[in-house]
């Protein structure tokens, strides 16, 4: 079945790469650049119109005829390849990751390389020079990344059950643990029965994905995908803090403190058993909190108040805080390399990104257009009330415009002001705990860095420790095993990836 | 699934051909009704005299010419190095590379192991299980209770794989899911079907005969219809009871649409359906869940190795076309009518 999608994809591929040959005799297009094409994801249902009230404006602010091709999100980076063989290739390409995919074609000269030309463009001059580094290939910027939160780690919990059992919001990993028993013991929903359980996990076991375990294991002091250990980087899962964390897990797993499912249930589901009242804990990124108030909110506007809890990062059994960071970014723009031939059209084509970073832009991308769906009051964004269908149709725009954001300076546009004074004071408390966390953050010093082995073959890699964790928590295999799968993983090519790693590392040292 | 639809529509013609035979010469193997006579000479003169039966053929010689033979040619890229960027024409040869590294790689013997176990206990439970369906809808003799049936069985092919994974999930879901805890109860055991690797097969199976039993047996429907009613009236004035009857008359009756149907079902064998098995895995039964189009899937679209994931899609191929053969001979030697 994939087998002939992807002989079908080559063909086209084939066909496309034929005309691209033939094209080419052409001449270059005439260097002032009017028009502008832009390819970029979306995850909304429907992509925005091409004659929209967010396209107008985006064009009138930077003056250019602007083109954007909007591709489905789910099947974006083959749409990428495919497009990048082609004829039609659009000036800008929003990269969503430092995938296999896009290495190859960067190492193989399909984009432009922008490392030393960025701080020339005052939008674009990045005041986060780590998240810039994280976001290169072995320290070769190919493009100008898309800024996100870099702390989002939180535990939240329900407010009431732990008011119900007496006890405090965790502040260490130890805490969870007895929150979790609590909530699992003490009939936290006062029914009488032996129904609830501590934290909900689901079906989500990939490395250094940002998953529960990962956060953990972070907590613990495992380290963020990578650790320096006796001046050499290696994995963390090597390290005595992984197994630390996991036997912790285990133990959780083994008292029934975890969803019993958790290598199957369904990631959609995630919110259910916390609303519902069976499972009190979800460990994940702090805008969770916002979504499961609303929840609450939507059962019950008069009792919403005090049903979400939440705490960020929790100190490991050291005593310390090791925060959990996310690598800053989401993809970045890059520059293919054939349709923008030449260092004066690069010129062009950088500053219409450095005006599409600008102020108005960020706030256009991420806001919309004041007046029509959102009104400024006191330096926030307040959704205007009730929603005009001109509102309307902007802020369903803007979820997808706001993939062309990068705010590699810091967020220029306006926070969105929340909709009642509770939600506003648990966002400004969110807010404040995760740049509190922040600076405890242990980030991933391989973040930069790709190794060729483990472009070919690092998710396969990956995927033999992920199972055995998964396998281990589950009581498929024990410790041994769990020790004997990140052996199989150094033997299976692991070993290079670790060398070639810390070579990249000694050398941009 | 479309294989199987594909199969399936390639196949009614042989059917309906290996059908028609049986009722007049069941044992010596049909021979083709006697063709006109063929001008012979020149091709033009030939060509001239068939030219409508030549415009007939013109369409499906043209979608195998484009949808399956031209794609082809990107079967290229399982020896070459591919990279997108350059295309298939500049990216650098790398001979049997991508081969090497797959025969090589410890998860071969895993794939091969997990496809091979799968396919053959499609092929041992599920397709026989087709035939005893249409056998036994072949003798309900309540015109309207045999419709309903018919059509009750059909009704799960329809339904996506995405919906049968998600009616399992809901079905099997530990300690909620009502066969979970009716199987669990009546036996007094404690199994998580969904992650216990030991359950995986039994529930891929299971699944698999849920979904697509019905409508496999239409085709066996269509040549049951065909065997002489006259026979069963001899035989029943001979005194053989309903199972002397299916076995000596309905059973060597559609013999040959069971060899076109067995051989057409080893052709697909290796394809295990990518869907069903991607939805049913998890990290607890990935070990005996990693098949082929899995693999090729993971491999492929994950992580960009397209050129690496072509050459394992060509070695499957490459094993389905062995088996077709071979299957195709055995029959042949069997004194039956093999497909070609």
């Amino acid at each position: 079945m994939i087998n002939r999608k992807l002989s079908l994809a080559a063909a086209v591929v084939t066909a496309t790469a034929l005309t691209l040959t033939a094209c080419s005799g052409g001449e270059a297009p005439a260097a002032d650049l009017t028009q502008v094409s832009i390819m970029a994801p979306f995850l909304e249902a429907q992509p925005p119109g091409a004659d929209g009230a967010v396209q107008k404006k985006l064009e009138e602010i930077t003056g250019k005829d602007v083109n954007i091709t909007w591709t489905p999100n789910a099947s974006y980076e083959d749409k990428m390849n495919i497009t990048l063989a082609s004829s039609e290739i659009p000036h800008v390409m929003v990269v969503q990751s430092k995938s296999p995919g896009f290495v190859k074609n960067a190492e193989a000269g399909a984009f432009w390389d922008l490392t030393d030309k960025l701080d020339n463009y005052p939008n674009l001059k990045t005041t986060f020079p780590d998240i810039q580094q994280n976001a290169s290939i072995n320290g070769k910027v190919f493009g100008v990344y898309r800024g996100r939160a870099p702390m989002r780690a939180a535990v939240m919990f329900r407010q009431d059950w732990l008011d119900k059992v007496g006890m405090e919001a965790p502040k260490t990993t130890e805490d969870l643990y007895k929150v979790a028993k609590a909530f699992t013991e003490q009939d936290p929903d006062g029914n009488g029965q032996d129904d609830t359980w501590g934290i909900t996990i689901p079906k989500w076991g990939a490395l250094g994905s940002n998953s529960p375990y990962d956060l953990i294991e972070e907590w613990y002091g495992a380290g963020n995908r990578w650790t320096e250990k006796d001046g050499k980087l290696i994995p963390s899962f090597e390290t005595e803090e992984f197994l630390e964390a996991n036997r912790f897990v285990k133990k959780m797993v083994d008292e029934k403190l975890i969803n019993p499912d958790f290598a199957t249930f369904d990631g959609t589901k995630w919110n259910e058993p916390f609303f519902n009242g069976k499972g009190g804990i979800i460990v994940d990124v702090d805008s969770r909190v916002s979504v499961l108030i609303n929840l609450f909110k939507q059962a019950d506007p008069n009792n919403f108040e005090n049903k979400v809890g939440f705490v960020g990062n929790l100190e490991g059994p050291d005593g310390e805080l090791h925060a959990h960071p996310t690598d800053g970014y989401s993809g970045f723009l890059a520059i293919p390399k054939s349709s923008v031939r030449t260092e004066a059209e690069l010129t062009k084509v950088l500053e219409f990104i450095n005006t599409l970073n600008s102020k108005d832009a960020a706030i256009l991308l991420n806001n919309g257009i004041e007046g029509v769906n959102f009104a400024l009051e006191d330096g926030a964004a307040a959704p205007i009330k009730p929603e005009t269908p001109e509102g309307k149709a902007v802020a369903t725009d803007i979820k997808s415009y706001a993939q062309l954001g990068m705010n590699v300076a810091g967020n220029s546009f306006y926070p969105v002001k929340q909709a009642s004074e509770y939600e506003q004071q648990v966002f400004d408390k969110r807010v404040e705990v995760m740049a509190e966390d922040l600076k405890s953050a242990v980030y991933n010093p391989a973040a930069p860095y790709v190794s060729a082995t483990y472009v070919s073959k690092g998710a396969q890699l990956d995927n033999i420790v992920a199972d055995a964790r998964i396998k281990y928590l589950a009581g498929q295999i024990d410790e041994q095993g769990l020790k004997d799968a990140i052996k199989l993983w150094n033997t299976s090519g692991g070993d290079k990836v670790k060398e070639e790693i810390n070579k990249l590392w000694q050398d941009n040292k | 699934m479309s294989q199987l639809t594909d199969a399936l529509a390639s196949n009614i013609g042989a059917g309906d051909g290996a059908g028609a035979e049986p009722g007049t010469a069941p044992k010596r193997g049909g021979k083709p009704p006697k063709a006109p006579k063929v001008p012979r000479g020149k091709f033009s003169v030939h060509f001239a005299h068939y030219k409508w039966l030549y415009l007939l053929l013109l369409p499906g010689v043209l979608y195998f010419a484009v949808f399956r033979y031209a794609p082809m040619y990107g079967v290229s890229i399982a020896f070459k190095d591919y990279v997108p960027f350059l295309g298939v024409n500049a990216s650098p040869w790398v001979g049997f590379q991508h081969f090497q590294d797959f025969f090589s790689n410890p998860d071969f013997a895993r794939l091969l192991g997990n496809t091979l176990i799968l396919a053959f206990l499609n092929l041992g439970i599920a397709f026989p299980l087709t035939i005893v369906l249409a056998l036994l809808l072949n003798e309900v003799r309540l015109s309207i209770l045999k419709r309903t049936v018919q059509t009750l069985v059909y009704i799960p092919h329809f339904l996506s794989w995405t919906i049968v994974a998600s009616l399992s999930f809901l079905l099997f879901a530990l300690d909620f899911g009502p066969l979970f805890l009716f199987i669990n109860n009546v036996l007094g055991t404690d199994i998580d079907f969904l992650s216990d690797p030991a359950w995986f097969r039994p529930l891929i199976i299971l699944q698999e005969i849920w979904k697509n039993t019905g409508w496999g047996t239409i085709i066996f429907l269509a040549a049951l219809a065909t065997v002489d009613q006259d026979q069963y009236e001899a035989a029943i004035i001979d005194g053989a009871g309903r199972f002397r009857r299916v076995w000596h008359i309905t059973l060597p009756g559609i013999r040959s649409t069971i060899i076109v149907m067995l051989i057409l079902a080893i052709g697909q064998m290796l394809n295990t359906g990518f869907e069903q098995i991607y939805l049913m895995t998890n990290a607890l039964n990935r070990s005996v869940a990693d098949v082929f189009d899995t693999y090729v899937y993971f491999v492929g679209i994950t992580q960009g190795a397209y050129s690496y994931s072509t050459a394992v899609g060509l070695f499957k191929s490459l094993v389905g076309i062995v088996l077709i053969f071979g299957t195709n001979a055995l029959a042949k030697r069997f004194n039956q009518s093999g497909l070609f």
